[in-house]
C-alpha cells in the first residue's frame, strides 16, 4: 500500500464536515489497507505521538538551503499559509521538481519504520540531501503528507473519539470497549491494529490501560430544580486529572491526556506500591501546601511535570499529593457500574483500611477528597464563591446514583466554576495567526493604564466570532503604527473586556502581574480608551481575593 | 529620478488616471470618460458619462447596468487618439472581452494589464504579449505559493467530486461572469454527463456569451421550487453570495464547493465553510506575473490590486527590475 492512499485519506477527511461521512471514509480506508498501515494511520491521525522529525523552522531553512531560495520570501509566504509543511509543499509545487523523475511508491509503513528512523540519525548535510531526494522522487500529491509527517502536524478533525466510533462500527463492538483498547500507549504494529479490531473481548489484555475518563459538563441552571440531596459536591481542584492503577505489583500513573507519568512522580509510585490491594483510582494530582492544607498554584505543578526524574530536593521543594475522588476497580473487580454513592462508601472504607494497615505512612502523599455538604442550593453557591480562598476553581457536582461511564456524557457530572475576573483593556498589538487563522491578525495584546501610559498586561486570541475577527483584522490593517516582523503596533482605540481565572504578582512581566487563561469576552465598542481599567484596578482585584 | 508630474498615468483618489487625456481607467466613482478593462463589478461603476471598451465588454456592461449607458467600442488592437495619446485594447485572457490597455505618448509606452491570466480558457481570447516601457500590473496572487494546476485537471477533479457522490446534489459556487462560463466549458469536456443547472445571474451571463459567439453548454435555469429528486447527482452553479443564509435550504442532501484561486490555501479553504475548494483562477499565478513582466520588456513596473511587497522585492533583488510605487 502506497503513501498515496494515506494522502487521499487525508484529503478526503479534510474536505468532509460531517462525522458520519468521516467514519465512512475511515472505514473504507481500514477495509482496503494492510493492518500495519492502518495502525500507522491511527497513530498519525490521533497524534498518539507528538514526535517530529524536524521542526517547521528547520524545514523552511532546509528548503532555502537546498534550492537557494530566499528565506524572507518563505517567511512572507508563511504568514499567508500558517503551516510550515504546507508552505514548503506549495513552494515545491512551484518548482515542479518531481516532473521528470521516476517516482517512488513508498508505503506508509516503510516511510515511518525504515526511511525516517534512518534519516533522523544522519548529520545535517546528509539529512538535507536525503530529504531533497525524497521530495524529488515523491509524487507531487504526496508532498503535503510527507512534510506533515516530518513536522508532526496533523490537524484534520479526527479525534480518538472518531476513531473509536469508526472501529466500533467496523466490527460491531461497543464503543466503550474500543475506547478502552485505545487508551494509553499505542505502538503502531500489525498486532496493535489486530488487537483493536479483535471481536473477542479479553479484559486481561487491557490490564495496563486506564479506563476511559468520565468528564464533567458545564453547569446547567436546570439542576437547581432537582433536590440537593441527589448530588455529591466536591471542590474543583486546579491540578491534573490522574488515573492511578495498581494491578499485581505494577503502579501506573496515567494523565487524562493518556500519558504515563510514572517517571515524573517516583515518590507517588513507590508509596502506592506499599498498599496490598489492587485498585484503580480516579483523582487529581497537586502540589500541596501542607501547612495551610490547600493546593499550591498550578505553576508549581508545572515545575514537576516538566521533569522526567526529579531530584530528592525537587521532591521536597514541590511536594505532591494525590487526591482520589473515585474508586473504579478494586481487587480486579470493575465497579464502574455501581452507583457513585456506593463507590464512595467503598472508597472511604478501603482508604481507612490502607491508612491503618499499610506498613509505611502514605498519608503524606495520598488522601481522598473531602465532600462538601451544602443544605440547599444557595449554600452551594456560597461555597462556590469561597472556592478561591482554598485555591480551587469552583465545585464539581456529581449525581449520586450515576454509573461511571466514559466521555463527556450529559447529566452525570458538572463543573461549576467561580465567575471569572474581568478588566477592560486597550488593544495595542496584533500578530498574525497560524493554521486556520493564517493571513488574519488574530493574536492580540492588551494594556491597562498606569500614569497615563498604557502598559501591556495580557495576550489573548480567543473569544471573538469569525465575523468580529474579520472586522477587527480590517481595522488593524488601517490603524497600524509600526510593523515589527509579524507584529503590528496599533493606534490605541479599541477596548475589550478581558476575562481570566487567576491573577498574581509576576516579576517577569512589565505590568508586575500575570493572569491565567485570559480571553476576550466582549468587544466594548461603547467604551473609549479612557474608560479602560488601570493597573491599580488590577492590583485591587488581587488584594480582594487574597 | 522621476517625479510624479511626469507620470503619464498615476493614482488619483484610489483610481488610475491619465491627466493628459482626462480619462480614468476602471474608476470606482462616476466620471466623464471611463476606460473599462472588463465587466466585473469591481472594475466599473454606474453613472459615468461615457464608457470606452471592447465590443464584448460593452455588451456585458449593458447586461449589468442597462441599455441606456453611452458606450464607445473598439476592436482589439485598434488604435484611437485622445489629446494626442494613442490608446488601444489588447486581450488579457481574464474573461470574455477583458483587455490590457496601452497608451503611447511621445514615444513612451504605458501598459495597464487589467486583470489577466495566461492559462488556457476557450471562452475568451488568449493573453497577448504587448511590449511597453512602463507596466502597471495587477498582482492578486503575487506569491510563489500560488501555482495553478492545468485547467483540465481541475475540471476532472470537479467531475469526480460530483460522480463520487451520486446520491448528493453538488453545489459549485463561482463568480457568475467569466468563471462560471469557463467551468461550464471545461466540465462539458469531462466524464460528467449529468444535468447542469445554473442560477439566474449565471444563466443570464451564459446567454450573453452565446450571443457573442462563445460555445457554452446549455444549462437549466434553477427554479426555486424544483423537485429534490430531480437534482440528485446534478451539478448546480451558484454565485458565492448565496452560500450563506437561507437559500441553501431549498436543497436537500448537498455537498458544496467553491472555485477560486484562494482555495489553494488550506486555511482559507477551511475558513470558507465549503466542503471542498477547487483552486482555479482567472488571475495569473506568481510565475504568470513574472512571465508577463519579463515578456513586456518593461523597464519600470508598478503593481496594484494585491500584496506587492514580496513580488517587488523579488524583482528588484533577483531580476534587477525597477519597481516603482504609486504616490497620490
Amino acid at each position: 500500500m502506497s503513501l498515496k492512499k494515506f494522502s487521499e485519506l487525508f484529503a478526503d477527511l479534510d474536505s468532509s464536515n460531517s462525522t458520519n461521512n468521516k467514519i465512512e471514509i475511515l472505514n473504507r480506508y481500514f477495509l482496503s489497507n494492510e493492518p500495519i498501515d492502518n495502525s500507522w494511520a491511527i497513530f498519525l491521525l490521533t497524534r498518539k505521538s507528538n514526535k517530529r522529525f524536524i521542526s517547521g523552522r528547520s524545514l523552511k531553512n532546509l528548503f532555502s538551503q537546498v534550492y537557494e531560495y530566499p528565506q524572507w520570501l518563505i517567511d512572507t509566504c508563511y504568514l499567508k499559509v500558517g503551516d510550515s509543511a504546507e508552505v514548503i509543499t506549495l513552494l515545491l509545487k512551484n518548482k515542479n521538481i518531481s516532473k521528470n523523475n521516476k517516482l517512488s511508491n513508498i508505503s506508509l509503513n516503510e516511510l515511518l519504520s525504515k526511511t525516517l528512523p534512518v534519516l533522523s540519525k544522519l548529520n545535517e548535510e546528509q539529512k538535507n540531501f536525503e530529504i531533497k531526494n525524497i521530495w524529488e522522487t515523491l509524487p507531487e500529491d504526496d508532498h503535503l503528507i510527507f512534510n506533515k509527517i516530518l513536522t508532526g502536524t496533523f490537524r484534520v478533525g479526527v479525534s480518538i473519539g472518531l476513531i473509536t466510533k469508526s472501529i466500533s462500527k467496523l466490527i460491531n463492538i461497543d464503543e466503550e470497549i474500543i475506547s478502552h483498547r485505545l487508551m494509553g500507549d499505542f505502538k503502531p504494529s500489525i498486532g496493535s491494529y489486530e488487537f483493536l479490531i479483535d471481536k473477542n473481548i479479553n479484559l486481561e489484555e487491557l490490564n495496563s490501560k486506564p479506563f476511559p475518563f468520565l468528564l464533567a459538563n458545564t453547569f446547567e441552571d436546570k439542576i437547581f430544580k432537582d433536590s440537593i440531596n441527589n448530588f455529591q459536591f466536591e471542590w474543583k481542584y486546579d491540578g491534573i486529572r490522574i488515573q492511578l492503577i495498581k494491578r499485581s505489583e505494577n503502579v501506573l500513573v496515567w494523565t487524562r491526556g493518556q500519558e504515563l507519568v510514572n517517571k515524573s512522580f517516583p515518590e507517588l509510585v513507590e508509596k502506592m506500591s506499599y498498599i496490598k490491594d489492587d485498585f484503580v483510582l480516579d483523582g487529581e494530582l497537586l502540589v500541596w501546601n501542607f501547612k495551610k492544607q490547600i493546593a499550591f498554584d498550578f505553576s508549581f505543578l508545572q515545575k514537576r511535570l516538566n521533569r522526567k526524574s526529579p531530584t530528592r530536593s525537587i521532591q521536597i521543594k514541590y511536594p505532591i499529593i494525590f487526591i482520589a475522588y473515585d474508586l473504579l476497580e478494586i481487587n480486579r473487580r470493575d465497579i464502574r457500574e455501581i452507583k457513585l454513592e456506593n463507590r464512595r462508601i467503598k472508597l472511604e472504607k478501603y482508604f481507612s483500611k490502607w491508612q491503618n494497615k499499610t506498613e509505611n505512612d502514605i498519608s503524606d502523599i495520598f488522601k481522598i477528597c473531602d465532600l462538601i455538604n451544602p443544605k440547599d442550593w444557595s449554600e452551594a453557591l456560597t461555597y462556590k464563591e469561597k472556592s478561591r480562598e482554598n485555591n480551587t476553581e469552583g465545585l464539581i457536582i456529581k449525581k449520586k446514583n450515576s454509573k461511571y461511564t466514559s466521555g463527556r456524557k450529559k447529566g452525570i457530572w458538572w463543573k461549576y466554576k467561580v465567575d471569572p475576573m474581568q478588566l477592560d483593556a486597550v488593544l495595542i498589538y496584533a500578530k498574525g495567526g497560524s493554521g486556520r487563522r493564517a493571513g488574519l491578525y488574530t493574536d492580540y495584546s492588551f494594556a491597562l493604564w498606569k500614569d497615563q501610559k498604557l502598559i501591556k498586561f495580557a495576550s489573548a486570541y480567543s473569544g471573538l466570532t469569525n465575523i468580529e475577527i474579520k472586522e477587527l483584522d480590517k481595522w488593524i490593517r488601517k490603524n497600524t503604527i509600526e510593523k515589527f516582523g509579524p507584529v503590528r503596533s496599533l493606534k490605541p482605540e479599541m477596548v475589550f473586556e478581558i476575562s481570566f481565572e487567576k491573577i498574581q504578582i509576576s516579576k517577569r512581566h512589565k505590568s508586575g502581574i500575570a493572569v491565567r487563561f485570559p480571553r476576550i469576552t466582549k468587544w466594548r465598542k461603547d467604551k473609549k480608551i479612557y474608560d479602560a481599567d488601570s493597573l491599580e484596578n488590577a492590583y485591587e482585584l488581587m488584594r480582594k481575593i487574597s | 529620478m522621476r517625479t510624479k508630474q511626469e507620470d503619464l498615468i498615476r493614482y488619483k483618489d484610489g483610481n488610475l488616471y491619465c491627466e493628459l487625456a482626462d480619462i480614468w481607467i476602471d474608476p470606482s466613482k462616476p466620471v466623464k470618460r471611463a476606460l473599462i478593462t472588463h465587466a466585473h463589478f469591481d472594475h466599473f461603476t454606474f453613472g459615468c458619462e461615457e464608457y470606452l471598451s471592447t465590443n464584448e465588454t460593452a455588451r456585458l456592461l449593458k447586461e449589468r447596468v442597462g441599455d441606456n449607458i453611452k458606450t464607445k467600442t473598439f476592436d482589439y488592437g485598434e488604435e484611437f487618439k485622445i489629446n494626442g495619446i494613442n490608446i488601444s485594447f489588447h486581450p488579457s485572457g481574464h474573461i470574455l472581452g477583458s483587455s490590457q490597455i496601452r497608451f503611447i505618448f511621445a514615444e513612451e509606452k504605458w501598459l495597464i494589464t487589467g486583470d489577466f491570466k495566461l492559462q488556457k480558457d476557450d471562452t475568451c481570447k488568449q493573453y497577448e504579449i504587448v511590449k511597453t516601457d512602463y507596466l502597471i500590473s495587477e498582482c492578486t496572487f503575487g506569491l510563489p505559493i500560488f501555482k495553478w494546476d492545468e485547467t483540465n485537471k481541475i475540471a476532472n477533479d470537479i467531475s469526480k467530486w460530483i460522480t463520487n457522490s451520486p446520491e448528493k446534489t453538488s453545489l459549485l459556487f463561482c463568480y457568475s461572469l467569466g468563471k462560471a462560463q469557463r467551468l461550464l466549458n471545461e466540465i462539458s469536456q469531462t466524464n460528467f454527463k449529468g444535468n447542469i443547472y445554473s442560477h439566474g445571474s449565471i444563466y443570464k451571463m451564459n446567454n450573453c456569451y452565446k450571443e457573442l459567439g462563445i460555445d457554452i453548454k446549455d444549462t437549466i435555469k434553477i427554479e426555486n421550487k424544483k423537485k429534490i429528486d430531480e437534482l440528485k447527482g446534478s451539478l448546480i452553479l451558484l454565485p458565492p453570495s448565496l452560500s450563506k443564509g437561507s437559500y441553501l435550504k431549498n436543497f436537500k442532501n448537498i455537498q458544496t464547493a467553491f472555485a477560486s484561486g484562494w482555495m489553494s490555501l488550506r486555511a482559507l479553504r477551511k475558513r470558507s465553510g465549503y466542503d471542498k475548494g477547487f483552486a482555479i483562477s482567472d488571475h495569473a499565478d506568481w510565475d504568470g506575473i513574472l512571465e508577463v513582466v519579463k515578456n513586456s520588456e518593461a523597464k519600470n513596473v508598478f503593481f496594484h490590486h494585491g500584496d506587492s511587497e514580496a513580488l517587488s522585492k523579488y524583482l528588484i533583488e533577483k531580476e534587477s527590475i525597477n519597481v516603482l510605487f504609486f504616490g497620490e
